[in-house]
């Protein structure tokens, strides 16, 4: 059973590396610093709880999933009979499967989004969660890399897509897409860890609102902190 | 471009003024030497890629570019030793000495600066860098004072020795040359041959002007009033340089102890334990919010950035414009300057102004 969960674990190591970790700055994995469909998704978003995934039901696709492979590797006798593999280790058992839910949901959370997007920098501001950031200078894919996991992003075509390696064999994908009327966005985030032997994906769906001319608007000074205003941007 | 009125203005000041300088033996006799501090190179990459890397924010960057050159600008003024002490907006080559710096660090914990000083003569006095360090501890005194102060001290001690080192004659003999450096500027077909220019960018005094010489009287007329401008240019620095300080200080010392914290939370998740056996919600929770930890604190940096940026960019934008009524930034304001102050010069003495 090692021997399979080492198998995998490499399989879904090296295709991450091959994602982020390239020498080829410009195009990595399929993504690109340029692309000629980059979509714009500048502005202010808000979660369509009624668009998006149902996290349950999305369990209950993954679990169905992850017997059907168990019990493929069981026929052609490449693992134990039966339903969900249970070892001491912890690969694929209820608390791993239970945990990369757990963490995907709460990644995928976020109800607020505001977006920033110029031709050489995009920045993603997610309410109670890091930003993410996107840079192209130099028509380069730039990976940033700091103890504590690296993050590549760049264009698939019209999609944005984010990708995350932590270490402990913890990986994050998200791929934002908006259609021509740029009226809604779909993040669809993708959790994998190297102790369940699939990924879990969570959709979401946003709504593009213009905030309120009444609203309060915040400039962040050194001196006097976040001073805030009211009246017409 | 500025109005034909306003130099028919100037040169009618200069007619009013009349004769206002001795003659260059008299000028050259004053024992100390006057400085000019070109304001610093912000030493911003052209590649945005590598400011991103660095974290260089470009709009500080070139805030303290304007900043730093006004504090060793005070420190030297407290040391005897020195004449006028100026902030240059651009280069002027026939200053007695020329001090000029490029910011090779300042992140609030660190400050790097290269610093090169060269006399009118073409001597280097100094060509070296100059590193300081400050922790958060070091930003709690009084809002004026500066945690690197002892760097620019440094600056001010080796400028001062290498002054020291020079006799009364030689003090002169620099002040002769940036007087007739500035005037083989203007007039060069006169003045060039009282200069030599030796293959090291060193000039020798061939010889001197006639005690008297008129011409080089409107030459010390016309440098005064460009000394003029320039003090109301540093004056511009000065209030700059004031209103940017409090501001400038809390980025500095956010900045260090943003530092400070990465350091100590890369060295505690380092050595900590897992919450949780491998794949659990309690350890893939545990590395995801060490990563969103991280990703906050600097991005925060970002924040102040844009902070200091709502801050000091108004005030930026005012010493552009205060400075007499002439258009552009102070830096096309002195250009415009330097050619009225040619013109009038062309006027009265009807030689042809060089470029």
């Amino acid at each position: 059973m090692n021997n399979m969960r080492s198998f995998f674990f490499i399989v879904w190591f090296l295709s991450f590396c091959l994602a982020a970790c390239s020498d080829a700055p410009r195009q990595q994995k399929g993504l690109q610093a340029k692309s000629d469909n980059a979509a714009d998704f500048s502005g202010h978003w808000e979660l369509d709880y009624g668009q998006s995934d149902n996290t349950q039901e999305r369990v209950n696709v993954l679990v169905r999933e992850l017997r059907q492979q168990a019990e493929r590797r069981s026929q052609s006798g490449q693992g134990p009979a039966g339903g969900l593999v249970i070892n001491a280790n912890g690969y694929n058992n209820g608390e791993s499967v239970s945990g990369l839910v757990r963490l995907t949901d709460m990644i995928a959370r976020t109800a607020l989004l505001e977006i920033d997007q110029s031709a050489d920098f995009i920045r993603v501001r997610r309410e109670e969660d890091s930003d993410l950031t996107c840079e192209f200078y130099d028509d380069s894919l730039r990976q940033l890399e700091t103890p504590f996991g690296s993050e590549l992003c760049g264009w698939r075509d019209h999609q944005l897509v984010f990708r995350l390696v932590l270490p402990g064999g913890l990986a994050i994908q998200h791929v934002m897409t908006t259609g021509a009327s740029r009226s809604r966005l779909q993040l669809t985030t993708t959790v994998k860890t190297d102790q369940v032997s699939m990924p879990f994906t969570i959709n979401r769906v946003y709504n593009r609102f213009l905030p309120g001319e009444r609203d309060f608007r915040c400039e962040m000074t050194l001196t006097r902190g976040r001073v805030c205003t009211t009246g017409p941007r | 471009m500025y109005h034909g009125s306003a130099l028919a203005h100037i040169v009618c000041r200069f007619l009013v003024l009349g004769l206002v300088m001795g003659p260059l033996s008299a000028h050259a006799q004053e024992a100390f030497l006057d400085v000019g501090l070109l304001v610093f190179d912000p030493g911003i990459p052209t590649d945005k890629a590598a400011r991103s890397r660095l974290g260089i924010f470009p709009e500080i960057r070139k805030s303290e570019a304007k900043y730093m050159p006004v504090v060793l600008r005070d420190v030297l003024m407290q040391r005897e030793g020195w004449g006028a002490v100026r902030v240059l907006p651009e280069l002027m080559d026939s200053s007695e000495l020329l001090v000029t710096g490029k910011i090779l660090q300042s992140d609030g914990q660190q400050l790097s600066l290269q610093i090169l000083a060269q006399d009118a003569a073409g001597v280097i006095w100094l060509d070296a860098v100059y590193e300081g360090s400050a922790t958060p501890a070091d930003y709690s005194g009084s809002p004026r004072s500066d945690p690197f102060i002892k760097v620019y001290e440094n600056i001010a001690s080796d400028l001062l020795q290498a002054r020291e080192r020079l006799g009364a004659a030689r003090t002169s003999t620099i002040r002769e040359i940036a007087l007739l450096r500035y005037a083989s500027a203007l007039a060069p077909e006169v003045f060039d041959e009282y200069l030599a220019l030796g293959e090291s960018g060193d000039y020798t005094l061939q010889r001197l002007p006639a005690r008297g010489d008129p011409m080089l009287e409107r030459i010390v007329r016309l440098r005064e009033q460009e000394y003029r401008f320039i003090d109301t240019v540093d004056e511009q620095y000065v209030n700059f340089s004031d209103a940017i300080a409090p501001a400038y200080l809390l980025w500095r010392q956010y900045s260090a102890e943003q530092a400070v914290f990465v350091d100590d939370f890369e060295n505690r998740v380092l050595v900590r334990e897992s919450r949780g056996r491998p794949g659990s919600f309690a350890a893939l929770e545990q590395t995801y919010n060490t990563y969103r930890l991280s990703r906050i604190h600097a991005q925060d940096l970002d924040e102040l950035a844009l902070g200091f940026n709502n801050e000091v960019l108004p005030t930026s934008l005012d010493i552009s414009g205060t400075v007499y009524k002439l258009s552009g930034t102070l830096e096309d304001q002195y250009g415009e300057w330097r050619d009225i102050l040619r013109q009038i010069f062309a006027l009265e003495t009807g030689l042809t102004p060089s470029l």
